[in-house]
């Protein structure tokens, strides 16, 4: 059916993160399996866009032969999201993707799509509070299909310096693949600065670590800035920055190529201008990519989305996921080490001068035991295990309880992004909670959709 | 793989599960950590700085550090005179929780009070954004005095309102007005690569592998190596090396700042299946600055 307007648009994914790595060649797309219901995923090769990076255009879709985080010369490939215009063409219509044929429909040609991207990188600012110390990449509205760079420009750096946050580019639609997306290549993880002192210069042992050197420490403050303990709003925690290890810790003024910020879209039809914007990140690899995090900011996204409660929708899929990743997490951490010297252990102590003791008994907390234990619960769930589980489980609102009993909760011998012992979502919590009540009273939960590629 | 052919507007899960042709999990928000202190891929603690119409939060505790622009009179009190002011509950909703447990000197105990973390403090408030909520803070130097004042709780996500503030659409993007260009990624350490090699940072070992080629040594327990260890390829038991144990602060068995922040992708090496991925035998340098001849 031919269309005559489009409602609305928006850019999905809605938010997106690109995984810095220096390799000219991005990352293919891939995919997860579970073989083995307390096995590690499976990467599996998928279906990935082949770009001629001159002309926009997708050469072809094939999926790759293997899962390669490398290139041959060694050098990370870069994960370059694509981000898709989708157009609902009618109220209350649905939202499909966006293609070429439907701007011919109303007689735009591709350009008629304007894209922009803003990114930023304010970790200096964030610390020395001198908004001259913002790094900021903007390309204005444009729509061609060039490689488009963006350029971090700073008003405390010297004269010329930029920090190149990667590529954006608009994909050229084509008849085989008519689609109106866009694609953000991330930078190469690279670090810049200050130039060298005349001490380090004379230094033997100095070891320029530098990609360009970027920062003029006439104009900022970066380098040589402290956290000072009178100052309530510094980071948390404080003094996470390259420094000589000296006391009182002083920055060394060094930035990096991460960034984030929005991707927008405009499009001028004949009475009225659409535009829609999605949020992109660029953050470093997963270096152990066949997992996912116990807390993620997925969690965070659908508890804003959806609330705390669950109003009976729990299902299967959810809590096997949840559980999953608990033990994808438990799995590389050396739980041993972290019950007594480090991590929450040892925070307790520092913060709020608690007793120093072991969290766990020392017997039952060798990491082979507790992995075992989250299998145990993931392979037997209606056996009344996750009904322990979930007694254990820790709520927000618990997080400051250091007694034996309350640091022994779940998630265990982590932390919060309170700096206190972690808690699950709320939202997480309640879908672990409702299913064990289920099964308690011999009640089936509904399977749910396993995790799929795109939904 | 699979293509999605239409999504309904009100469909916000499916829109907010929606990974996109090409993109492999890890482009996907249900990959990054949460748990951020600071994080490692953003610090997703600065969404909330805003999420009250006039103030602005500190991310990781409820003190206020700022008021915005136009902000009335009664709310500039909490910025003036150097009181600092914190946040203790909203819409009755306390927003800290005491701290308990055993002290170090016994028979003692701990009384304190820790700020919760704003995701799951906050959960009950946002669904009343558009609308205003009673915020009550407290004088840092003065407990007894707590001031309150009604503010306006912010959409997390980007709608469009009608005349009257009604949500007409909502779409699963947050807000602009939360956060700005490099808002969301402020906070993380600078340079990234610190994080990894920073104190005690194995709570996300899921995107940074901790413990790895872990398997049972001759007494049954777990052994493996520390990822950050350069060298693993000891023969027998494994050895977790770390600088807490050693008592060595910069263990130099262990890759340093100065190897990441020059080499982070040769020395970092990717775990599957919980092991190390094969080493290439031709590792290219990663190029850096050679040093000045000084004059």
């Amino acid at each position: 059916m031919a269309i005559h307007d489009i409602h609305e648009i928006r850019i999905l994914p809605a938010f997106a993160i690109a995984r810095l790595g220096s390799s000219p060649e991005p990352m293919d797309n891939y995919d997860w399996s579970v073989p083995d219901p307390v096995g590690y995923r499976r990467l599996v090769p998928a279906e990935t866009f082949y770009i001629d990076s001159n002309t926009g255009k997708i050469l072809s879709r094939k999926k790759p032969d293997e899962v390669r985080f490398r290139d041959s010369k060694n050098r990370i490939r870069p994960i370059s999201p694509f981000l898709e215009a989708w157009a609902c063409f009618k109220r209350n219509g649905p939202l499909v993707p966006l293609t070429q044929k439907h701007l011919n429909e109303l007689d735009l040609r591709a350009s008629a799509i304007k894209w922009r991207v803003q990114l930023g990188n304010n970790k200096a600012f964030r610390r020395t509070k001198d908004p001259r110390d913002k790094i900021l990449a903007d390309t204005g509205f444009y729509s061609d299909f060039t490689k488009r760079l963006l350029l971090g420009r700073c008003d405390n750096f010297l004269k010329g310096k930029k920090i190149p946050f990667g590529f954006g580019q608009y994909i050229k639609p084509t008849p085989n693949f008519p689609e109106i997306r866009f694609r953000f290549t991330p930078a190469g993880g690279f670090v810049y600065g200050p130039p060298p002192t005349k001490d380090q210069e004379k230094s033997s042992t100095f070891r320029s670590v530098l990609k360009d050197i970027v920062y003029d420490t006439h104009l900022g403050h970066w380098k040589g800035y402290q956290d000072l303990d009178t100052d309530p709003t510094t980071t948390a925690p404080a003094s996470i920055f390259a420094n000589a290890g000296s006391d009182p810790v002083r920055s060394l003024g060094y930035l990096d190529d991460e960034c984030d910020g929005i991707l927008e879209l405009e499009l001028q039809l004949k009475t009225k201008k659409l535009k829609a914007f999605a949020r992109i990140i660029a953050g470093p690899p997963t270096f152990a990519p066949d997992g996912a995090p116990v807390r993620t900011v997925g969690d965070e996204l659908e508890q804003a989305l959806l609330g705390t409660l669950l109003n009976g929708k729990v299902n299967r899929a959810d809590i096997e996921n949840i559980l999953r990743r608990a033990m994808e997490t438990v799995r590389l951490m050396n739980s041993s080490l972290m019950n007594h010297s480090v991590g929450m252990a040892w925070a307790d102590s520092s913060q709020y001068g608690r007793a120093s003791q072991p969290i766990m008994d020392p017997n039952v907390v060798d990491n082979l035991a507790i992995v075992s234990r989250h299998e145990q619960v993931l392979l037997a769930l209606e056996s009344g295990s996750l009904a322990w589980f979930s007694r254990l489980l820790r709520h927000y609102n618990e997080v400051g309880d250091l007694t034996d009993e309350g640091r022994r909760k779940m998630p265990a011998l982590m932390r919060g992004a309170d700096g206190s012992h972690l808690a699950l979502t709320r939202r997480m919590v309640q879908k672990i909670q409702e299913a064990a009540d289920l099964f308690q009273q011999h009640k089936h939960i509904v399977p749910g959709k396993k995790p799929k590629n795109n939904q | 793989m699979k293509k999605a052919s239409s999504i309904e507007p009100k469909n916000l899960t499916a829109q907010l599960h929606y990974r996109g042709e090409g993109n492999p999990p890890s482009s996907h928000p249900s990959t990054a950590v949460s748990n951020c202190y600071p994080g490692l891929e953003m610090d997703f603690r600065n969404v909330w700085k805003h999420i009250f119409e006039g103030i602005v939060l500190l991310e990781y505790s409820n003190l206020v550090t700022g008021v915005e622009p136009g902000a009335d009179e009664k709310i500039q009190r909490l910025v003036s005179s150097g009181i600092q002011y914190e946040l203790i509950s909203a819409d009755g909703i306390p927003m800290t929780a005491p701290v308990t447990g055993p002290f170090r000197h016994s028979p003692e105990k701990i009384h304190d009070t820790i700020s919760l973390e704003w995701s799951n403090a906050l959960a009950e408030i946002l669904p009343k954004a558009g609308q205003f909520v009673l915020c009550k803070f407290q004088n840092n130097n003065n407990l007894r005095e707590i001031l309150s004042i009604d503010l306006k709780v912010r959409h997390f996500f980007d709608v469009d309102l009608n005349r009257n503030g009604k949500v007409v659409s909502q779409r699963v993007v947050i807000a602009r007005e939360l956060a700005g260009p490099g808002d969301l990624t402020q906070s993380l350490c600078s340079p990234w690569q610190n994080d990894y090699r920073e104190c005690d940072c194995f709570y996300w070992a899921a995107s940074r592998p901790d413990f790895v080629n872990v398997e049972p040594g001759k007494d049954g327990k777990s052994k493996g190596n520390n990822w950050m260890q350069k060298d693993r390829t000891e023969s027998g038991d494994k050895k977790y090396i770390s600088d807490a144990e050693d008592g060595i602060a910069g263990n130099p068995v262990l890759i340093s700042y100065q190897d990441l922040f020059a080499a982070w992708e040769e020395n970092l090496r990717f775990i599957i299946a919980g092991k190390d991925e094969p080493l290439k035998k031709s590792v290219k340098k990663v190029k850096v600055l050679k040093k000045k001849k000084s004059k």
